[in-house]
This record gives structure tokens, C-alpha cells and sequence, in this order.
């Protein structure tokens, strides 16, 4: 290698090396890892992302001044780039829009609190447009011309103020993408008519194929459970291109899984996400499971999706793990943007409550102190940059500890802020969960080292986005 | 694919590359969180 210094050394006043050694000096960092696999060992440079697998019995030649470190070395800059961009250059296309406090459930894990769910306010129609006038007018300074940016009825439940959900919607429909998450049990022909013909994305929320699991956490004031109303509105949406379901992993429903997708392939739902509950507020607590058996769960729910696809040729997506796969594969292309360091709340998106407060992400809105202002009276900029906004955003895995050392940092992200501020007591301290994520990315790296990752993504994943790494020949 | 195949003694068996790398970007578009993911009829 010339004198000229490592990429990225270029403007330092004193780089204490050239980088031409791997870990050590200015040169790269390459962290090996077993993943499981009979023949290959993960090998990451954590701070860009970059991966390799690497056989095991070459396992030497890696960190060598061989083809792989020598192509890793033109692009090292580049990657570095990249994910700075990713973790700290996004500004909001989205909004999660509550316009009622109110649920006509009271669901174990729900992290809007139930006082505001059982007695809350609804956003007047009147006053839902003129919100979306306000966000209109933002993202016209803020993104480019072209791009709608997205809107998300979210809730509590939506559909409890539907009027004024449909006249926002009707309004600004060629101003913005809309979706919608929602129990089902207010979705009635008319409003899934409404919603499917204005192309409007659809998440509905099942924890179990069966109604006794299901009903236990997911019930009304009553104790009634609503797995029949989700059926029977899964069934209606048949063939619609853009809905999901969102299945809330605990420990209720940690041994349902495998069954569960199971039950949504045979239902045709194109995606799912099985999310591990979020332990923000105290309820959710109560139905944690643990960290290793929600992973061993999850995993197997992934290799019976992946028999499906085998026997079927038609893939259920299982969303969350699938943006695992993309944060390897291809960081910029993730969809979800929880398991990213900082995450989302407050840079990809923020969150708008009834009453016009505006908080980092949903997950928030039951913490009053990370209200950042409010859409009627402060300018969105503003918000952004308030104290409540800067101490989500500025949570950064660098600093966490035992973040700061793990190799898969940047495919995992250390999960959540609110529910490591309330749960593990400060922002700098890891979620709820981690042998979850690790256990995850392993399995993604198995998948890739077998060429099986495209049977767990979206077809046509990679539309729009450019090859910047392929491996040497040796 | 991360395996391509050779022809040994008359079978065709998986040669296992030394490396496997790969890594695609893009302009990142990312909103989803985990309550909610918005699909497309381009993300089936």
C-alpha cells in the first residue's frame, strides 16, 4: 500500500498509522464471528456495516493484505459514509398520527396508557385537516418535490374517529401516501371499501390462530376478545396488495408462532411483522417472554415460513426479519427503522397525538416529558430540534455499553429508546432484548452463506438500489 | 447464489467459495417501526 493513508484518515492532523494492518492502528477493523455455520465465519467491520463469511479454513487469509481487505480498503470511506448518512442525515417522510386517544380495547401490552385509551379525546375533523394542512406545508420545505411523504392513522384506534380519518384522507389523498393500522373490528365493508379503493395500507394486529390465545391479549373493557372480528376482516382483505398483520410476540403467544405463520400463509397475507412486545410501560412487562426462548420461537417460525416457500412457492414475509437481512445486505434499503442506532423516532418520523403534541415515535406518547411541542403552535422544525426530540435522537449504540462492543451493532441498533429509558432506567442503556437480535442476525448470515436470503425478502428488494460490494476472486 | 457447482468425477457437487460478500445501497426511505410497516404493491 502507498503512503497516501487509509480512506478516511485523509484531513487528520496526526494519524498514528498508515492502515495497512487489519485492527490495528488506522487500519480496518474486522471483527470475526461464529454464526452457526459448518463452513463460514461472519467477518464485520462494525463501525460501516461491511460484512464478509469468510470459510473457516481461510479464515487467515482475511486479515492478510489479501483481495478481500484490499477491496474493503477502496470502499471502507465509502460505507462509512453511507451509515452516517443512514444514522444521522435523515429528516421525517412520515408521520404516526393518532387521532383518538380512545380504544375499544384494552390489550396486555398496549403503550398508550389506559386512561387517555378508556377516556381520551378524538381530534375534531376540522382540526385533523388543518393538521395535515400544517404537515403538508412542512414536508413541502422539507422533502423533495415528488416524493409523498406517508401518514399513518395509528391509534389507540383510529377507526373510532373514522370521519374525520376519511375526510383527512379524501382531502389530501394526492398529497400523501396513507396507511392505516386498526383492530378490525370497526372495519366494515364500507370503511374497507373506502380504504382498499384509495389504495391505503392496511395493518391488522392477531397474536394467535386461535381464539384462546389470541382473546388473552387482545380483548375489549369486557374481557371479550376480538380473533373472530380479525378473521373475518383478514378474509375481506384477501388479494389486496397493501395490508399486513402485526402479531405482538410475549409469552402467551411465544409457542404460537410456528402455527401462526403457518395460519397467515394459508390466509395469503403477504407480510407480517412478529415483533417482540416493547416493555415501555409497566403492563407489557407482565407478558415479557424470555430473551432466549422468543428467540428460539421467532427462528422457528422463520424455518417454517421458509417451508412454505419451498412447498408453495408463496412467500409470507416475516417484515422485521427480512429488515434484519436488508440492514446487511443493504443498510439504506431498510423499511423499518427501530432497529437502526438512532432509530427513527424523531429523525425517519414522529408522532402526532389528538391534541396536536408531537412526540419522537408512538412508543413515547405515554411519557409526557418527550413531548417536544405541539404541530398548532410550534413549527415542525423546531420540535425537532427540542430537547425532548434531541435526547431520543442523540441515543447513539456507540455509546452503550455493551453495545459499543458488539460486532452487529449496526444490524441490530439496541432496540428501544423508551423502552430502555423506563424499563433499564437511562437512554444509554440497551432494550428489553438481546440475544434476540443477535440470534437473528446469525440466522441472517446462515441464510446468506446457503444463497437462501431472497426466500425471507420482498420480491424485487433490490429494485432501485446498486451493487457497491461483490467479493473478490481469490 | 453463495455456492456455484463444479464437475467432480463425473458429479456435478457445490464449490464452496472462500468469500462471500455482497452489499447493495440506496436512498434510504425507511419509516416503518415495529407497530406498523407500510406496504406497497411493489413489496409483495
Amino acid at each position: 500500500m502507498s503512503g497516501a493513508g487509509a480512506p478516511g484518515t485523509a484531513g487528520r492532523r496526526a494519524a498514528p498509522s498508515r492502515g495497512r494492518f487489519v485492527n490495528s492502528g488506522e487500519g480496518e477493523t474486522l471483527q470475526p464471528i461464529d454464526v452457526g455455520h459448518r463452513d463460514y465465519l461472519a467477518v464485520v467491520d462494525p463501525d460501516t456495516a461491511f460484512w464478509s463469511l469468510v470459510a473457516r479454513d481461510r479464515l487467515a487469509d482475511a486479515f492478510g493484505d489479501g483481495p478481500l481487505v484490499r477491496a474493503y480498503r477502496k470502499r471502507r470511506e465509502a460505507f462509512r459514509k453511507e451509515m452516517e448518512g443512514l444514522r444521522f442525515g435523515l429528516t421525517p417522510s412520515a408521520v404516526y398520527f393518532n387521532p383518538t386517544e380512545r380504544c375499544n380495547l384494552d390489550c396486555a401490552y398496549c403503550y398508550i396508557p389506559a386512561t387517555m385509551r378508556s377516556g381520551g379525546e378524538h381530534m375534531p375533523a376540522e382540526r385533523l385537516l388543518r393538521a395535515l394542512e400544517r404537515l403538508r406545508d412542512y414536508f413541502a420545505r422539507t422533502v423533495p418535490p415528488g416524493v409523498r411523504p406517508q401518514i399513518v392513522f395509528h391509534g389507540a384506534e383510529p377507526l373510532l374517529n373514522r370521519d374525520a380519518v376519511f375526510a383527512g384522507i379524501e382531502a389530501f389523498g394526492g398529497v400523501f401516501r396513507f396507511g392505516i393500522q386498526t383492530n378490525a373490528t370497526l372495519l366494515d365493508d364500507a370503511a374497507l371499501s373506502f380504504l382498499t379503493g384509495r389504495g391505503v395500507s392496511i395493518g391488522l394486529s392477531l397474536d394467535a390462530p386461535g381464539r384462546a390465545v389470541a382473546d388473552r391479549t387482545r380483548k375489549d373493557w369486557s374481557g371479550q376478545g376480538v380473533h373472530a372480528a380479525v378473521l373475518d376482516a383478514m378474509e375481506r382483505l384477501r388479494g389486496y396488495d397493501a395490508w399486513s398483520v402485526i402479531c405482538t410476540m410475549t409469552r402467551e403467544n411465544a409457542g404460537q408462532l410456528t402455527r401462526m405463520v403457518e395460519f397467515l400463509h394459508r390466509r395469503e397475507v403477504p407480510t407480517c411483522l412478529m415483533n417482540v412486545v416493547r416493555c415501555t410501560l409497566p403492563p407489557s412487562r407482565e407478558v415479557k417472554p424470555g430473551d432466549a426462548a422468543a428467540a428460539r420461537a421467532f427462528l422457528a417460525a422463520l424455518d417454517r415460513s421458509f417451508e412454505l416457500y419451498q412447498e408453495t412457492g408463496r412467500k409470507l414475509v416475516v417484515g422485521n426479519f427480512a429488515n434484519v437481512l436488508l440492514a446487511i445486505l443493504a443498510p439504506t434499503a431498510r423499511r423499518l427503522m427501530c432497529d437502526l442506532s438512532p432509530c427513527g423516532g424523531g429523525r425517519a418520523f414522529f408522532a402526532v397525538t389528538p391534541g396536536g403534541d408531537m412526540f419522537p415515535c408512538s412508543e413515547f406518547i405515554g411519557l409526557p416529558r418527550f413531548n417536544g411541542g405541539n404541530l398548532f403552535r410550534d413549527e415542525v422544525e423546531q420540535v425537532l430540534r427540542s430537547p425532548a426530540f434531541r435526547e431520543v435522537t442523540g441515543r447513539n449504540v456507540d455509546a452503550i455499553d455493551p453495545c459499543r462492543r458488539c460486532a452487529i451493532r449496526h444490524y441490530c441498533g439496541s432496540p428501544c429508546p423508551a423502552e430502555a429509558h423506563e424499563l433499564n432506567g437511562a437512554m444509554d442503556r440497551p432494550g428489553a432484548f438481546c440475544e434476540l437480535y443477535e440470534e437473528q442476525v446469525r440466522y441472517a448470515f446462515r441464510l446468506i452463506a446457503d444463497g437462501r436470503q431472497d426466500a425471507f425478502l420482498w420480491d424485487g428488494w433490490d429494485a432501485g438500489t446498486r451493487t457497491t460490494f461483490t467479493a473478490p476472486e481469490a | 447464489m453463495a455456492r456455484s457447482t463444479v464437475k467432480v468425477a463425473g458429479k456435478r457437487k457445490p464449490a464452496k467459495k472462500a468469500v462471500i460478500a455482497s452489499r447493495k445501497s440506496c436512498g434510504a426511505k425507511g419509516t416503518g417501526l415495529s407497530h406498523y410497516i407500510l406496504m406497497d404493491e411493489k413489496a409483495r
